[in-house]
């Protein structure tokens, strides 16, 4: 069965989606793909592609991300030049966490077993009798 | 080609975007989506006034925001979320009223379930698309020369045939065999007027049977009843400048407009149920044992506040009615208890959807059993005008657009 | 290699976190890629037909609004393969496939009702809250094999 898959480069990965591009067209694999702002879309029979990802994958192992896609990419039924202009709403889930994956692939580069890592506490809201006496402070 | 904006939450999901996309096909018309930003979703609050916890609603949020920020993207607007969500509701609501505010672009606003189909949605999407693609038509004022017009029901056929901007003759048949009872609307409309066939300069046709009927006539205009009753109010009421609402309660759907200068910028069309249609009050004339065209006038001497009743479904409706009769309501009360549970509805499903402002005019058939405007007045606190032709607006409106088309 | 379902159902941080850790994440596309090559129907974008929100009636009552209930016709089946879920509780802007806030009520509700291990954390807001973040994951994904 052939499968559609997004790779995703964090926006400080030093990978370029054409640099990714490149790589699956000297593969010589039949895979289609296609360059967008954030990554490529590749679209292939399931056993060569989930081999390429991991050669992918190795490019910038913390600064690449995958995820599955339904639909091939520039498939009529979802591409917006033939839809009517405007970004189908899952994109802007994609861009949304895309502003995330800097600080996840940092998170991957330093992940060590043997590291403690203490997360402060969020800030909580002021306990009543405290603001009661800075209503009193403040109004008096 | 017409584009209409899609704002919308659920279609998709609910199976019926391409129901959608097949009704605006058939009008010739285009769905397209307004492009935003991930920050316009996410600042929505700011230009929109509000933010809320499902994202495809902020999208189309967003999405109105650019119509009102750039026009030039869409010549109209539906907006659709699906029923029952109260959330979508509210959003719905709120976005027509914000394009409706901020522009001219006309709206359609609707609740869609997973049996929507491209059939229901056709005549609505039609209306848009008119009210778009004849603009100037739909602002034409006065009738002239000499036309005719035919409303093919789906209870009733009406015609008229109007001269130098008069109505000088009408027609009205039950609607039994869809071409024959034009015929016959026609013939009683052309010989009331003392004219023949032949000298009709133009013939415009809207209603049910419009495709149907225009086909057989070889109609100059086929046109839904949206637009063309919207107009015909107007110009019977003598309102067509600045905004006035039509209410149309028909025989098997009920219709709210909301005009502008004679061109509808809002309306929804439809009723959950029989319950809130002519038809109600038909079933409630014959179980009274009077005429339909007595019960208007035996309403205006009954309290609806004496009889509890509750049309929102037919069955439960007729079974209100047996049982107040039963138990010694006066016909008079009851008479008025079954207009106010249809005005009630038509205000409670209708009038929530449009903008209401004055002149009310209601128009059809039923606009001539006396107490549904009187309950309609109490309940919108409005003077409603009933005008003269009032029955016939359908045909009324085909024969002054139709004749617009003879001139050039 | 444990199934484990990730909300937001369209995540693309935490399907590839469960992947890259070993284990096969449960999400929307591959439900979509089923409905979309099938050639039986035309539907689109999504080829969800009105007979989808029917399915749905199996998670959702039939006065649920049909958008839900279509949603449940996808995600439904996905929660029943679940053996793991991790839940991102305030996952900021969801759109599509999770753009309706009623149905990802229904979803949340219904994976930390089916009684098996789930992760529930927030999104990391700078580097050492996402330290935190793909630690318990890894921890997390660990403990299940």
């Amino acid at each position: 069965m052939r499968i559609t898959k997004y790779i995703i480069t964090s926006p400080e990965s030093d990978i370029l989606p054409s640099d990714i591009a490149m790589k699956i067209y000297r593969s010589k694999n039949d895979v289609n793909v296609k360059e967008t702002c954030f990554g490529v879309i590749i679209n292939g029979e399931e056993k060569a592609l989930n081999e390429l990802l991991k050669e992918i994958r190795a490019m910038d192992p913390n600064g690449i991300f995958i995820k599955d896609r339904g639909f091939p990419p520039g498939d009529a039924r979802r591409c917006r030049g033939r839809r009517g202009g405007g970004a189908r709403p899952g994109f802007y889930m994609i861009e949304h966490e895309s502003k995330m994956l800097p600080l996840i692939s940092k998170a991957l580069a330093s992940e060590r077993e043997d590291m403690d890592i203490v997360c402060p506490p969020k800030k909580r809201p002021l306990d009543l009798e405290k603001l009661e006496a800075i209503i009193k402070t403040e109004l008096s | 080609m017409i584009r209409i904006a899609e704002l919308a939450c659920g279609p998709e999901y609910s199976g019926i975007q391409k129901e959608i996309e097949r009704a605006a096909e058939k009008v010739g018309a285009k769905i397209v989506y307004p492009e935003v930003s991930l920050e316009d979703i996410l600042n929505v609050e700011k230009k929109f006034g509000v933010k809320v916890a499902s994202g495809d609603l902020n999208l189309a949020m967003a999405r109105a925001v650019r119509i009102i920020e750039n026009p030039d993207l869409a010549d109209a607007v539906i907006v659709m979320t699906c029923f029952r969500c109260a959330e979508a509701a509210i959003i719905r609501s709120e976005i027509r009223k914000f394009i409706h505010e901020k522009s001219r672009l006309p709206v359609l606003s609707y609740s869609f379930t997973e049996r929507t189909t491209a059939e229901t949605l056709f005549t609505r999407m039609e209306a848009l698309v008119t009210t778009v693609k004849f603009r100037g038509l739909l602002a034409r004022e006065s009738q002239k020369g000499l036309t005719a017009g035919i409303d093919s029901g789906s209870t009733t056929t009406k015609s008229v045939v109007m001269k130098n901007n008069q109505v000088i003759g009408t027609g009205w048949v039950p609607t039994i065999e869809v071409i024959q009872s034009a015929e016959d609307a026609y013939d009683a409309a052309l010989s009331a007027a003392g004219v023949n066939r032949a000298d009709i300069q133009g013939l415009g046709v809207t209603g049910y049977g419009r495709f149907l009927v225009g086909k057989h006539f070889d109609a100059k205009l086929v046109q839904e009843e949206i637009t063309v009753n919207a107009k015909g109010a107007v110009f019977l009421a003598n309102a067509q400048k600045g905004s006035a609402t039509v209410i149309d309660i028909g025989g098997m759907d009920n219709k709210a407009i909301a005009v502008h200068d004679g061109i509808p910028g809002g309306f929804t069309m439809g009723g959950i149920c029989a319950g809130a249609s002519g038809r109600f009050l038909e079933l409630t004339a014959r179980r009274l044992g009077i005429d339909i065209t007595d019960l208007g006038k035996l309403a205006l001497k009954g309290n609806y506040e004496n009889v509890s009743m509750n049309s929102y479904c037919i069955v439960f409706g007729t079974q209100s009615l047996v049982n107040s009769l039963s138990m010694g309501c006066k016909p008079e009360d009851v008479a008025m208890a079954a207009c106010h549970s249809v005005a009630e509805q038509v205000y409670e499903q209708q009038l929530q959807e449009v903008e209401v402002k004055e002149p009310v005019i209601m128009v059809g058939g039923t606009s001539l059993i006396e107490g549904l405007p009187k309950a309609m007045e109490s309940l919108l606190n409005i003077n409603v005008i009933v005008p003269r032709y009032a029955q016939f607006v359908g045909a009324v409106g085909a024969s002054l657009l139709v004749s617009g088309l003879l001139e050039g | 290699m444990a199934k484990v379902i990730v909300y937001p159902l369209t995540s693309t941080i935490l399907a590839d976190l469960v992947e890259r850790m070993g284990h096969e994440s449960l999400v929307i596309p591959t439900e979509v890629r089923k409905k979309i090559i099938s050639t039986s129907i035309d539907s689109p974008p999504l080829n969800i037909t009105p007979d989808d929100p029917k399915k749905g009636l199996k998670w959702a009552a039939v006065d649920v609004p049909s958008g839900v209930r279509g949603r449940m016709a996808i995600i439904g089946p996905l929660i029943e393969a679940a053996e793991a879920a991790i839940i991102i509780d305030d996952p900021g802007c969801l759109t599509g496939c999770s753009g309706c806030n009623r149905a990802n009520e229904l979803v949340r509700l219904l994976i930390k009702t089916k009684g098996i291990p789930v992760l529930e954390m927030n999104y990391p807001e700078d580097e050492n809250e996402a330290r935190g973040f793909v630690r318990k994951i890894k921890i997390f994904l660990e403990g299940l094999k």
